[in-house]
């Protein structure tokens, strides 16, 4: 959360985190160099320097692969929402790793000439006009600059200055540098391929990559509101669960999350200032929701993060309409106190 | 000068206009538009790399900010409706590179006998 920003915000679950992702990084590394170099098969002899290129090289495409699989996952079900919790370092150690596969190519076979390596890199090949033969590089280039910007651009900092939507936006590119990755692969190493393993390894995955964005999309579909509703339906009072909300879409797009905290509900919106998390699959403890992706907290009374935090979330205004409750869609600046609503009455004649 | 060098060339004017960017912003421009920062200085050497490569969204994020322009409702607005794309274009695009790709692969001339050219 804010304050005063430090470089990393370290803390136990992070750590945790970010050993797994290393042991995990080195485990693959260790596989691909000494274990199963036969399986994976290299047609035609080569020698360390390209060896440890392609281990790199394999390892950040398996790791864009889960990064990629990791948001859809936690659409579709919460217990991969802990995966999702610190992403944003598994993309920087991504991205180091791509730009080591890139050291070694350039270490290699740019390394023996007095041209500059990457001007060699740039001018070896330039067949763009043909689709055989086109030059894959480019295609590697255009994702390690992506990866580069996405993890230079990682920092809670470009969060707030950039606002979440443009951040969000920017670092959409990262699914430009998938098939930019794709394209790099299947013009480039898999032409070297007569072992069929690695092809099947790496359709697979661009597979899972695509069949979980289309199965998340699909739970996502059907819900749709009228465009000019002025209080909306949320459902029956006594049906939110205490310490956690409803979520309803609003006709702008927005969602806002209802929760009921005791005998009273109080409504915010549903995208967390941070990283537009979704605050209302959190639980409401003494006034205060946590969003379940990255542990930041609003009193849903008011929208705003307990001191000495700084973040703001709109409010909205509810009534009741018998045992129904109704949400305005119309929000209230971020942080406006909104009187919560009393359900005692419904909840005493509830059996 | 050829294209690449072109294209170095051109790398290396973004980086050095970056790099003020860097330097002003970073000493002076973001005690001016962020409270949190102010005060705290370990963390600015790791916005340089950031500052290099986008230096131009940096310019307009900060010319926003300091001219109070910044519209703070737009801050919750998240664009979901283009994951939906995302994932109809996600299939498209992946199948069609595969496809594509693999179709496309030259073929080594590995039956053609090599020749000598000349004595060693």
């Amino acid at each position: 959360m804010s304050v005063k920003y430090i470089p990393v915000q370290w803390n136990p679950n992070k750590w945790l985190y970010d050993a797994a992702l290393i042991v995990g990084v080195g485990l693959f590394l260790w596989v691909f160099l000494y274990v199963t170099p036969e399986t994976l098969s290299h047609d035609f002899p080569i020698n360390p320097q390209i060896h440890n290129a392609r281990a790199f090289g394999a390892c950040a495409f398996v790791m864009l692969t889960v990064i990629l699989c990791i948001g859809p996952l936690a659409r579709i079900h919460p217990r991969f929402l802990p995966l999702l919790y610190n992403r944003r370092h598994f993309g920087v150690l991504t991205s180091f790793v791509a730009l080591t596969h890139a050291g070694y190519i350039l270490g290699w076979y740019f390394a023996f000439s007095p041209s500059d390596r990457i001007e060699g890199l740039l001018s070896a090949n330039t067949s763009y006009a043909q689709i055989a033969g086109f030059p894959f590089e480019i295609f590697g280039v255009v994702a390690l600059l992506i990866l580069l910007v996405l993890a230079a651009t990682s920092h809670d900092f470009w969060l707030k200055f950039l606002t979440p939507p443009v951040w969000k936006r920017l670092h959409l590119a990262v699914y430009v540098a998938y098939a930019a990755v794709v394209a790099h692969v299947a013009w480039g190493i898999l032409l070297d391929q007569q072992n069929h393993l690695v092809t099947v390894i790496f359709i697979a995955c661009a597979a899972l990559v695509a069949g979980l964005h289309l199965w998340a999309a699909l739970l996502d579909r059907g819900v749709s509101v009228p465009d000019d509703a002025a209080w909306l339906p949320v459902g029956d009072a006594t049906e939110i669960a205490d310490g956690r909300a409803r979520i309803t879409l609003l006709p702008d797009g927005n969602r806002v999350a209802v929760f009921r905290q005791g005998q009273a509900l109080s409504a915010i919106a549903n995208a967390c200032a941070h990283q537009n998390g979704p605050l209302g699959e959190g639980r409401v403890i003494d006034c205060l929701v946590t969003c379940p992706w990255h542990g930041f907290q609003y009193d849903v009374t008011n929208g705003r993060s307990p001191a000495p935090f700084t973040e703001k979330v709109p409010t909205y205004n509810l009534r009741l309409d018998g045992p129904r409750v109704l949400v305005d869609p119309k929000a209230n600046p971020p942080g406006t106190p909104v009187e919560p609503l009393s359900i005692a009455h419904l909840l005493e004649a509830t059996p | 000068m050829d294209v690449a060098a072109a294209i170095i060339f051109g790398t290396e004017i973004w980086m050095g206009i970056g790099a003020l960017v860097a330097v002003v912003f970073l000493i002076w421009g973001i005690d001016q538009i962020d409270e949190d920062a102010q005060g705290a200085y370990v963390f600015r050497p790791l916005l340089i790399p950031g500052i290099l490569l986008i230096w131009p969204l940096v310019l307009w994020r900060w010319s926003v900010l300091t001219q109070g322009r910044d519209a703070e409702q737009t801050r919750y607005r998240p664009n979901r409706r283009i994951h939906g794309r995302i994932a109809l274009a996600m299939p498209v695009v992946l199948g069609l590179v595969i496809v594509v790709g693999l179709s496309a692969r030259q073929q080594w001339p590995g039956d053609i006998a090599p020749v000598q050219l000349a004595d060693p």
